[in-house]
C-alpha cells in the first residue's frame, strides 16, 4: 500500500465521524463467528445422527408391542440427543473466554452486554433450524417401524403438532441454557461437564436419592390410585430443576403431571427452563459488566 | 492521542501499577519500556477498556475508552496474539470484527495484503506462527483505520523481515499524524523506531524522555575508552589534569572529563603505548538497564530459585 493512500484515510479518520457498533452489526458479526467454527456443524451433524438413531432403536424396540403407537417413541431421540445443544451452547459460551478471542470482541463492543445478547440471538436462529432438522430426523426414524407394522403416521393429528413445536423449543431451550452456564463459568470442559451434570444426572441422582429415603413407588399398599396425587419433594424438585422442566417440552399437556409432581404442563415446563436460562445468564452479564476482563 | 494520568491498578495486594502518568501523543511513537511483569500489558488493557484502574484514569481522544462511539475506528489494538479463536480462519476473525463497525469485505482484503498475509488467509489461526499471528493482530488494528494504535511487544516472535517491517511500518503510521504506543522488552527493538520512551519499572514511571535524551543519560556517555600498555603511568597523568578514571580490566581505562585528544596528549606525556583509544557513545540499551536494574521484579537467581 501506498504512503498516499494511507494518508488521505488518514486525514478521512480525523474529520469524519464514522459508525460504531449497532446490535444489527453484532448479530451479522456473531454470525460469521459462530458459522466460521467447525464444532457447531459437528455437533448438528452429530446431533441429527443420534436423534434418528436413538428414535429408530426406541422405535423398533416397541413396535413389538401390540399397541404400538409409533408417535409415541417421536421425542425418544432427544434423550441422548440433548447431549448436542448443551455442549453447542456451552462452547459458545466459554469459547471466547477459553482462547483469548473475548479480547478482540471487547475491546471492540466496550459496553460488553450487547455482544452477550447478539450471541444468545444467533445461536437461537441457529438452533431453531437445527431444532427442526432434529425433529425431522426424529420422524424419519420412526418410519420403518411403522411401516413394517403397517401402522400410518399422521404427523398433523391430536398432540403431535404440539409435541414436535416443544422438541423444536427444547432443543433451542437448551442450547441457551448451556450457553448461559459457559458464559458463567468461561471454561470449556466445567462449563459442559456442569451443564450434562444438571440436566441428565441431577434428575437421575435426585429420583434414586428420593426412592432411597422414602422407598420406592412399588413399595406403596396396593389398591385405589389416589384421586389426586399429593405432591412429594423430589418429584417437584426434578420437574422445576431445568433438566425436568426441558423434558415437559416434549410431554403432551393432555398427559397430565407426572405422579407426585406439579402440573406445569410444556408452556410452564418452558418457562421454567426460560427462568433457569435467564438467571444464570443474569449472573453472568452481571460479572460481565460490572468485573474485569483478563 | 493517549493519556493515562495517575493511573493505579491492584489486584488484591498486588500492585501492578503505581500512579503512572504520561501521554502518547499524535504523530510520535511511543515506546513503552519496562522489564517482564513491569505494569506495561497491564497499563494497555486498562487504556482499552477491558480492566478499569483501581484509581486514576486513561483517554483516547480525549475521552474514556467505554465512551468511544467507534472503538475500531478510534483506537488499533494488538494485545496479544492469542486474542484470536484458533479454530476460526485469519479472513474470517477479521472479517467478523469488520462487521461490527460494518466496514465491508474489501477493507478486509486490504488489511491481509498489508500485513502479507494473504498466503494464510484461509489458514485456522491456530495453525500460525508466531509471526503470523502477530501479522494477524496488526491487521486487526489496522482494519478501522484508527487515528490511535496500541500495539503489545509487536515485535515479539517476528523474523528479521518483519521486524524491519514493523519499524518501517509504525514510522510510517507516525508520519500520517497517528498516535503510535508501541511497548517492548527490548529497548534496542524500540531505539530505531521510537521517538519518545517511557519507561516503567515494578508500575511506577521510571522516564519518559526523548531516545536522545535517554541515551545521554547513559553512564557510558561522553566517556574515553583507552587501552595502553601501562595504565598506571597514564592514569596518573590523567587524574593530574582534573578527570576521573577508573581502571578497567586488561589495561583499560574508562576516563570521564577528557576528551580524546586531552587523553591521547596525556599518553604522550606519559610515555606510554596507546594500542586502542576512543570515545564511548552511550546506548539505549545501557541507560535502560541502569535504570531498571532496580526495578526488575525476577532476577536470573530468583527465577531458578523460584521454579519449582
Amino acid at each position: 500500500m501506498s504512503a498516499a493512500t494511507t494518508t488521505s484515510r488518514a486525514t478521512q479518520a480525523v474529520t469524519a465521524a464514522r459508525p460504531g457498533p449497532t446490535f444489527g452489526r453484532l448479530l451479522a458479526a456473531e454470525w460469521t463467528k459462530l458459522t466460521s467454527l467447525r464444532s457447531p456443524w459437528w455437533i448438528a451433524g452429530v446431533t441429527l445422527v443420534v436423534a434418528f438413531a436413538i428414535t429408530y432403536l426406541s422405535a423398533e424396540a416397541s413396535s413389538v408391542n401390540p399397541t404400538f403407537y409409533p408417535l409415541e417413541s417421536l421425542p425418544t431421540g432427544l434423550l441422548l440427543a440433548q447431549v448436542g445443544p448443551l455442549v453447542l451452547g456451552a462452547l459458545v459460551g466459554a469459547g471466547e473466554f477459553r482462547t483469548g478471542a473475548f479480547r478482540t470482541t471487547f475491546t471492540l463492543v466496550p459496553r460488553r452486554w450487547p455482544v452477550v445478547a447478539a450471541q444468545a440471538l444467533v445461536l437461537v436462529g441457529f438452533t431453531l433450524v437445527l431444532g427442526v432438522l432434529t425433529t425431522a430426523a426424529c420422524a424419519v426414524g420412526v418410519l420403518p417401524s411403522a411401516a413394517s407394522r403397517d401402522v400410518p403416521v399422521d404427523l398433523t393429528e391430536g398432540d403431535t403438532p404440539g409435541i414436535m413445536l416443544g422438541m423444536v423449543l427444547f432443543v433451542v431451550g437448551l442450547t441457551l441454557f448451556g450457553y448461559a452456564l459457559g458464559a458463567l463459568m468461561r471454561r470449556t470442559v466445567p462449563a459442559v461437564v456442569t451443564a450434562l451434570t444438571i440436566v441428565l444426572i441431577l434428575p437421575v441422582v435426585l429420583l434414586v436419592g428420593g426412592d432411597l429415603v422414602s422407598g420406592p413407588p412399588g413399595m406403596a399398599p396396593a389398591g385405589e390410585m389416589p384421586a389426586e396425587a399429593e405432591l412429594t419433594v423430589v418429584d417437584t424438585l426434578v420437574t422445576v430443576s431445568p433438566g425436568g422442566a426441558a423434558q415437559l417440552l416434549t410431554v403432551p399437556a393432555s398427559e397430565g403431571p407426572i405422579e407426585g409432581s406439579p402440573d406445569l404442563g410444556p408452556v410452564g415446563g418452558g418457562l421454567v427452563l426460560a427462568g433457569w436460562t435467564g438467571l444464570v445468564l443474569g449472573v453472568a452479564v452481571t460479572r460481565l459488566r460490572t468485573r474485569d476482563v483478563r | 492521542m493517549i493519556e493515562v494520568e495517575a493511573l493505579t491498578k491492584r489486584y488484591g495486594s498486588t500492585t501492578a501499577v503505581d500512579g503512572l502518568t504520561f501521554t502518547a501523543r499524535p504523530g510520535t511513537v511511543t515506546g513503552f519500556l519496562g522489564p517482564n511483569g513491569a505494569g506495561k500489558s497491564t497499563t494497555m488493557r486498562v487504556v482499552v477498556g477491558l480492566e478499569r484502574p483501581t484509581s486514576g484514569a486513561t483517554r483516547v481522544a480525549g475521552r474514556s475508552y467505554a465512551d468511544l462511539p467507534a472503538p475500531l475506528h478510534a483506537v488499533g489494538v494488538m494485545l496479544d496474539a492469542r486474542s484470536v479463536h484458533p479454530g476460526r480462519t485469519a479472513y474470517k476473525h477479521l472479517l467478523s470484527m469488520a462487521q461490527t463497525h460494518g466496514i465491508g469485505k474489501a477493507r478486509v482484503r486490504e488489511v491481509i495484503a498489508q500485513t502479507g498475509l494473504e498466503p494464510a488467509a484461509h489458514r485456522r489461526a491456530g495453525t500460525f506462527s508466531l509471526g503470523m499471528g502477530q501479522r494477524l493482530g496488526i491487521a486487526g488494528a489496522l482494519l478501522g483505520d484508527p487515528a490511535t494504535l496500541v500495539l503489545d511487544e509487536p515485535v515479539n516472535g517476528l523474523d528479521p523481515d518483519g521486524v524491519l517491517w514493523i519499524r518501517r511500518l509504525v514510522r510510517e503510521l507516525a508520519a500520517e499524524g497517528r498516535t503510535v504506543l508501541l511497548s517492548s522488552h527490548l529497548m534496542h527493538e524500540l531505539a530505531l523506531c521510537a521517538d519518545r520512551v517511557v519507561i516503567i519499572g515494578r508500575g511506577r514511571l521510571l522516564v519518559d524522555a526523548s531516545v536522545q535524551e535517554v541515551v545521554a543519560r547513559s553512564e557510558r556517555a561522553g566517556a574515553v575508552r583507552v587501552r595502553t600498555t601501562d595504565p598506571e603511568p597514564l592514569a596518573r597523568e590523567l587524574l593530574a589534569i582534573g578527570a576521573q578514571v577508573s581502571p578497567q580490566d586488561a589495561g583499560v581505562l574508562q576516563v570521564r572529563g577528557a576528551t580524546v585528544d586531552d587523553v591521547g596528549t596525556a599518553a604522550r606525556r606519559a610515555g606510554v603505548t596507546v594500542l586502542e583509544l576512543a570515545s564511548e557513545s552511550g546506548s539505549l540499551e545501557d541507560a535502560y538497564l541502569q535504570l531498571t536494574g532496580d526495578a526488575v521484579e525476577y532476577r536470573a537467581a530468583d527465577a531458578a530459585g523460584g521454579a519449582r
